[in-house]
């Protein structure tokens, strides 16, 4: 790491932050445009009928809502940068602490769909890259067509109609009982949303490994190990494998984004306690500051991840330039 | 496919050659080898198939998808009702044919319209250069940074939800794919000797952008669009399972399987939700399968 990376670094964040002020001024307009503003959702209906126009206007007032549009967006802005996010219409509550108590268990279930569909999808992009041609090669593609074919809500709900209703070996539902929080209270609840949500990516990982495999394969220094006389097993594996898993790697980082996006059905269908859930009943219930916060900060971990793996495969791949 | 694989079917082709058995290719090189592909011919089928069963729904089906008939109610699959009935009595069987024409419009329909305005853009700016180039590579990142569904979802909380709406929001975040593919290609085909010819004639900038070098790029975006085609087939279904997407009154996919949310028809009334989950994992499986068929007939490095 050394001073190229920096400026490489610096250069990258200069793109980056510009178009994180912009989408939070588009967010931000857009959270205008929706019906209704702060005091008109402090207000219950039914008293509002009670309250004159003057006061109405007092409250605007003192809340700053009769300044220029560029001067609310700033303030709003200067929060956010102060871990502020404004509160839910609903309850009130500061957004700030249902994302905190949310994200656990959208990280939770990423991580463990992260961990599965990479080992799942190298293992079998590996044994279809090595059995180019076979059977079990075009049994594989398909199958991994039909893993990206199958609405993941869908191949959820049979995966509950299964092992949930029929054979009643895990949980329908749920991440955790009150008081039951050990480990053993766990894993059973996230089994089933887990692995449906890894099933559905493993298909995108296990093309990726797949054809960064044949590319390796295909490499002089194969030839070389082979012409050393060593076994194929260990050609393919200790020689191999380690070239192909580098592009695999940079995949990994590009599926966060993926992975946010995707868990929010699964989520919502496993009724999983995680920010995607909160936000479809943020959507249904027109909750629009909490609607708007959770996409704005879904856009700042897209650009982070992107930022990570750009700046991975520079580190790895000597042959990126820095420019 | 390993050289002497290759070998021995040159050798099978010469063999068939010399015997007089072979006729001389006629056709398109690109749509022989979509022909051969055995698995995009499947897709193709399958597709057709489902297509044509929701055009002509009225002739393969008696009943009015929206008719209630509160007196069959939640009844098992029969030979008059082949998917039985829902909970108000209504035809499923009908409701998936005619959900069918629903969900198609919006998943092919906003691809191509996503296509159109993404490659008309990506085209002429990629063309152009400049700042132009600059302004619509920014505004496409700015889309493409949201992950998709909290974009629709987003959207679709401040627009409203209506079919219209929500064809509009697919284009939305569906032209920026489309967008870049088109200016990526764009970028290297106007480096190539024959566009210099037609600027050096004087041939006006959009002729040559768009009658000219258009075609040569088309493969990829045909490519893309269907596999755009399968991405909003199950963004659809997906948005009206959660009930955000269409309109509930209006029979989709999505809107069928709508129902599949309370555990209790998961579990007792199968036939609401497994065959129209199975007509759309089919369907998406159909598209993807021409797709790839498409990716390998338009790519002239592969052998077919």
């Amino acid at each position: 790491m050394g001073l190229h990376m920096l400026t490489f670094i610096i250069r990258r964040l200069f793109i980056t932050i510009p178009m994180l002020i912009i989408i939070s001024f588009l967010v931000y307009l857009g959270l205008e445009l929706t019906p209704g503003d702060a005091v008109s959702h402090m207000i219950d209906p039914e008293v509002a009928n009670t309250v004159s126009p003057e006061q109405l206007q007092a409250i605007r007032e003192s809340l700053g809502l009769d300044k220029s549009f560029m001067h609310r967006y700033l303030v709003w802005l200067t929060n956010i940068l102060q871990g502020n996010f404004g509160h839910s219409l609903s309850g009130g509550v500061a957004i700030t602490t249902i994302v905190l108590d949310r994200l656990p268990a959208t990280l939770e279930l990423s991580i463990f769909a992260l961990v599965f569909s990479t080992l799942i999808g190298c293992l079998l992009g590996t044994i279809s890259a090595l059995r180019r041609g076979s059977t079990t090669d075009s049994t594989l593609t398909v199958v991994g067509m039909l893993g990206v074919s199958i609405p993941e809500f869908f191949f959820g709900l049979v995966a509950i109609l299964i092992f949930a209703l029929n054979l009643g070996w895990l949980p329908a539902g749920g991440r955790l009982l009150p008081g039951y929080d050990s480990l053993m209270d766990r894993l059973p609840h996230i089994i089933l949303p887990g692995l449906v949500l890894s099933l559905m990516m493993t298909a995108g990982v296990m093309r990726y490994a797949r054809s960064a495999m044949l590319d390796s394969l295909s490499r002089e220094f194969i030839r070389t190990a082979r012409s050393k006389g060593l076994p194929e097993w260990r050609i393919n594996l200790v020689h191999g494998f380690r070239v192909a898993i580098t592009p695999v790697v940079v995949l990994i980082g590009f599926r966060l984004p993926t992975l946010i996006g995707g868990s929010v059905i699964i989520e919502q269908v496993f009724q999983w306690p995680g920010i995607g859930s909160e936000f479809i009943g943020a959507v249904r219930g027109a909750d629009y500051p909490l609607v708007m916060m959770i996409a704005l900060l879904s856009v700042f971990a897209v650009l982070l991840a992107s930022l990570i793996v750009d700046v991975l495969t520079a580190l790895i791949d000597p042959r990126v330039r820095l420019g | 496919m390993s050289n002497t694989a290759l070998d021995r079917k040159f050798d099978r082709i010469r063999a068939l050659e010399e015997a007089g058995k072979l006729k001389p290719a006629s056709g398109s090189r690109a749509i022989r080898k979509m022909m051969s592909n055995r698995l995009a011919m499947v897709g193709v089928v399958i597709f057709m198939t489902i297509l044509l069963a929701s055009i002509f729904a009225p002739l393969l089906t008696s009943h009015d998808p929206l008719k209630v008939d509160l007196r069959s109610m939640l009844q098992t699959p029969s030979s008059e009702h082949i998917f039985g009935t829902d909970r108000t009595g209504r035809d499923v069987f009908a409701r998936v044919l005619y959900g069918g024409r629903v969900s198609i419009l919006v998943g092919l329909g906003s691809a191509l319209i996503a296509a159109l305005v993404g490659v008309g853009i990506g085209c002429y700016t990629g063309y152009k250069g400049g700042w132009i180039d600059m302004i619509a590579l920014r505004v496409s990142e700015i889309f493409m940074s949201f992950p998709q569904i909290i974009l629709v979802l987003l959207l679709v909380s401040i627009a409203g939800q209506s079919l219209a709406n929500l064809i509009i929001i697919f284009v939305l975040t569906g032209w920026g794919g489309m967008y870049r593919l088109s200016r990526a290609r764009m970028l290297s085909l106007r480096e190539e000797e024959y566009v210099q010819a037609l600027q050096s004639f004087g041939v006006p900038t959009l002729k040559i952008c768009y009658k000219h070098i258009l075609p040569n790029a088309l493969g990829p975006i045909m490519v893309n669009v269907t596999l755009t085609t399968a991405m909003f087939i199950l963004a659809e279904a997906g948005l009206s399972f959660l009930g955000l997407g269409v309109p509930l009154h209006i029979p989709t996919w999505g809107n069928i399987l709508n129902v599949a949310q309370d555990l209790r028809v998961l579990q007792h009334n199968w036939w609401l939700w497994l065959p129209v989950g199975s007509v759309i994992s089919l369907f998406v499986l159909s598209v993807n399968f021409i797709g790839d068929g498409l990716r390998d007939s338009a790519d002239p490095t592969i052998q077919g």
